[in-house]
């Protein structure tokens, strides 16, 4: 039975691919990463070799054309775990899946996505999906559930994205109460983009347990970049009341670009510290193909306990496609 | 063979027959990276525009010719392992299809604070780099005409009719 289910499935793929042949290419674009790296990881003296699939992925993209103007957009993305295959006890995990309408007037979409908030970050998280992630020190980098957004056109730079998120029954604010509304969370950014500056200011009202507001900037001069971010969080019940900075800096020489940066945030209620320093740098060995290495250092200071560190080296490669 | 198994085949088989139909003929510059950045849904217009202009290219030359524009990606022939093989106009590699006619695009911008990259000279570079890829021996410029980009005052994009000489 089973056999008979697969070949129905081929067959019905074939005759998907053969109408394609016949009407010309999907509209979309298939696109991914493959990125790996062997890391030595100390953590309180417990040192430990690994190899590690950062956020390999898989993705589908593209838009159809409804009338003049007037498109139907989607994007669905799955990470694929390329060190040992189990991506939580799956074959592939959700990332960004989305399908919107755009138009003149701006895009309206939904999904499951990366909230405006953690989108206006950009890139100034020059060790993404590595050890030294700026999601290991700040609050705010969410994937979120349930989404539903509005991104308006750009206009002389500024474009603007605001987010509600039903709770759907969970309590998302922490009151005791089930959450049933259609903007349980909130989530928004407005940024501006001029030559080589970029700013944003973006927050969250409930979302992931916390109330956040961070500014971002990002500045190009030549061959070097410079980022930097100040935020301000606080969970909902007011146990933490969180405010940091991070900055990193960017500077490319031929196909070698060298890297660094800081992150620092403090808790104001219990006084608890959180520090990333990570160095790195990037070698690109082709358009899509580039080699890396980096040291991470991740730091929790609790005033009543020992601190927790975790220190780590790699070496990696990513490719694009 | 279990249900996940079926589902994880029919995935893979429904993945590559994309691959084949579409990502072969994708010509956008697009990285990776840039589906997470904040401004990912103008990526997805921009970057599909360019498959758009290729696929209005595909039907320009099945409505005013022939059984060769089909050439320009093939009809497809299943091989002996189940993959589907067709012959692809690679990036760079030029043809001449002769008598046959185009239209293709490229965003340009006329804000003050354009890159160069975005001028519309490079606009026209590109364009006459497709020309090129698709008309190796020459070719005439049936009509040219500039539509806005409603997303982005200042932006437009620059169309070419184009028909491969019949040499």
């Amino acid at each position: 039975m089973n056999k008979l289910v697969l070949s129905a499935a081929v067959a019905a793929t074939l005759g998907l691919a053969s109408n394609s042949f016949a009407d010309g290419p999907i509209d979309g674009t298939i696109y991914g990463k493959i990125n790996v790296s062997v890391v030595n990881t100390d953590q309180n003296s417990a040192d430990k070799w690994k190899l590690n699939s950062n956020a390999s992925r898989l993705g589908v993209k593209g838009k159809t054309k409804i009338t003049d103007g007037l498109y139907a957009v989607y994007k669905a993305e799955f990470e694929m775990c390329v060190d040992d295959g189990d991506c939580k006890g799956q074959t592939f995990t959700q990332r960004n899946i989305m399908g919107g309408i755009r138009g003149s007037f701006g895009t309206v979409w939904a999904g499951k996505h990366d909230s405006p908030t953690k989108l206006a970050q950009k890139k100034i998280d020059l060790f993404n999906d590595l050890e030294g992630d700026i999601k290991n020190t700040f609050e705010g980098e969410n994937r979120v559930s349930n989404i539903i957004a509005y991104t308006s056109p750009t206009l002389s730079g500024f474009s603007g994205t605001v987010a509600m998120i039903p709770g759907e029954g969970a309590d998302v604010d922490g009151d005791g109460v089930d959450d049933t509304g259609l903007t349980d969370g909130i989530s928004y950014s407005l940024s501006y983009s001029a030559d080589n500056l970029y700013l944003a200011v973006a927050g969250d009202q409930d979302v992931d347990n916390q109330d956040l507001v961070r500014m971002v900037m990002q500045y190009k001069m030549d061959a070097l970049k410079l980022g930097a971010m100040y935020q301000q969080n606080e969970d909902s019940q007011g146990i933490k009341d969180e405010s940091g900075f991070f900055v990193s800096a960017a500077y490319k020489i031929d196909k070698t670009t060298l890297k660094a940066q800081y992150g620092f945030i403090e808790d104001d209620v219990d006084g608890d510290e959180e520090e990333t320093l990570s160095l790195g740098a990037d070698y690109k060995l082709s358009k899509n193909t580039k080699a890396y290495i980096f040291y991470t250092d991740n730091t929790d200071s609790e005033l009543d306990s020992d601190d927790d560190e975790a220190s780590s080296f790699g070496v990696g490669m990513e490719h694009k496609f | 063979m279990n249900l996940t198994d079926v589902r994880l085949w029919s995935a893979a088989a429904v993945t590559t027959a994309m691959l084949l139909s579409g990502a072969a003929n994708s010509n956008c510059d697009f990285d990776t990276d840039d589906a997470d950045g904040p401004d990912f849904l103008d990526k997805i217009i921009e970057c599909e525009e360019q498959q758009s202009s290729g696929n209005q290219s595909q039907e320009s030359s099945r409505t005013n010719s022939s059984a060769a524009a089909t050439q320009l990606y093939g009809d497809g022939s299943l091989t002996n392992s189940g993959i589907i093989e067709r012959p692809v106009a690679a990036a760079g590699t030029l043809s001449h299809y002769a008598d046959k006619s185009f239209v293709a695009r490229q965003p340009y911008s006329l804000r003050p604070d354009a890159k160069f990259e975005e001028s519309v000279t490079i606009a026209i570079q590109k364009l006459h780099l497709e020309m090129a890829h698709y008309c190796a021996r020459g070719w005439d410029i049936e009509r040219q005409w500039t539509e806005a980009n409603s997303q982005q005052q200042g932006d437009f994009f620059l169309h070419y009719r184009f028909r491969c000489t019949a040499a």
